[in-house]
């Protein structure tokens, strides 16, 4: 079992075979909400645009699994949400990234690349941590995905070379990406 | 008819919605996310993808849940 022989569903509900995707350099995020506070779309679209001509795909899968922020939270700043995100990288159906309904994409990644623990030198690590420890203490064990923005850098050949965990920003991947375009 | 173009999984969207319903509005609700030329009318009327887009007549419209420019748009 590769990454190619994954089928998934767009958001538009179309299913999209990940063989479609080989002889690309993959980026597989799971993203968060619409609406909330999600500063990371803009850097995954950076990293979009400026590798998309050399091969790079990145895909995004929703999932809901993490909310809890609300998203009232937002009020003061904006009252609406953006189809995408505003990203043009294909994001594909909302669905489960961890636990025993997790999309079996995702418990495919997971199994290649373990968890191998949140940088400690990142000011959001605290943050995370605490997050976790309050609300899902149980999503700390395991190799399951941690949070949303957990990114996963595949090769041309389809192998999964790196994970990164939510506080690794898209911009300083950047080089990760590089070194297999 | 007013009508509400929307994404699914949208607070904002359903506060419209929820607002329109009980100002005793009717309305057509138009997902932008499931129906492709729904998505192509929201970006022809506000020039994005943000919803919700709420319209009477296709020109004039607001963006987002603002409770004062839905009211002053529709009379109501």
């Amino acid at each position: 079992m590769g990454i190619y022989d994954f089928t998934v569903k767009t958001n538009r509900g179309v299913e999209k075979s990940l063989a479609d995707y080989k002889d690309k350099v993959l980026l597989i995020v799971n993203t968060a909400s619409k609406c909330g506070f999600t500063p990371q779309f803009e850097g995954l679209q950076k990293l979009y645009d400026a590798y998309k001509d050399k091969g790079l795909e990145i895909l995004g899968f929703p999932c809901n699994q993490f909310a809890a922020q609300d998203p009232g939270s937002n009020e003061e700043i904006q009252t609406f949400c953006k189809l995408n995100y505003g990203v043009k990288f294909q994001i594909f159906e909302k669905g489960d990234v961890r636990g025993e309904n997790a999309q079996p994409l995702f418990k495919y990644l997971v199994a290649q690349k373990k968890f191998t623990g949140f940088d400690e030198s990142s000011p959001m690590t605290p943050i995370l941590m605490d997050a976790l420890q309050k609300n899902f203490p149980e999503y700390l064990k395991g190799d399951d995905i941690k949070w949303n923005f957990t990114k996963f850098l595949i090769d041309r050949k389809g192998n999964v070379v790196a994970r990164f965990e939510p506080m690794i920003t898209p911009e300083s991947i950047a080089k990760d990406i590089e070194a297999l375009l | 008819m007013v009508k509400v173009y929307s994404i699914t999984q949208c607070p904002w969207c359903d506060k419209a919605k929820k607002y329109l319903t009980s100002k005793g509005v009717e309305f057509e609700v138009r997902n932008i996310e499931e129906n492709e030329d729904y998505a192509k009318e929201c970006a022809q009327i506000s020039g994005d993808t943000m919803v919700p887009v709420i319209t009477e007549d296709g020109k004039n419209f607001v963006l987002g849940f603002d409770k004062a420019k839905i009211d002053a748009m529709l009379g109501i």
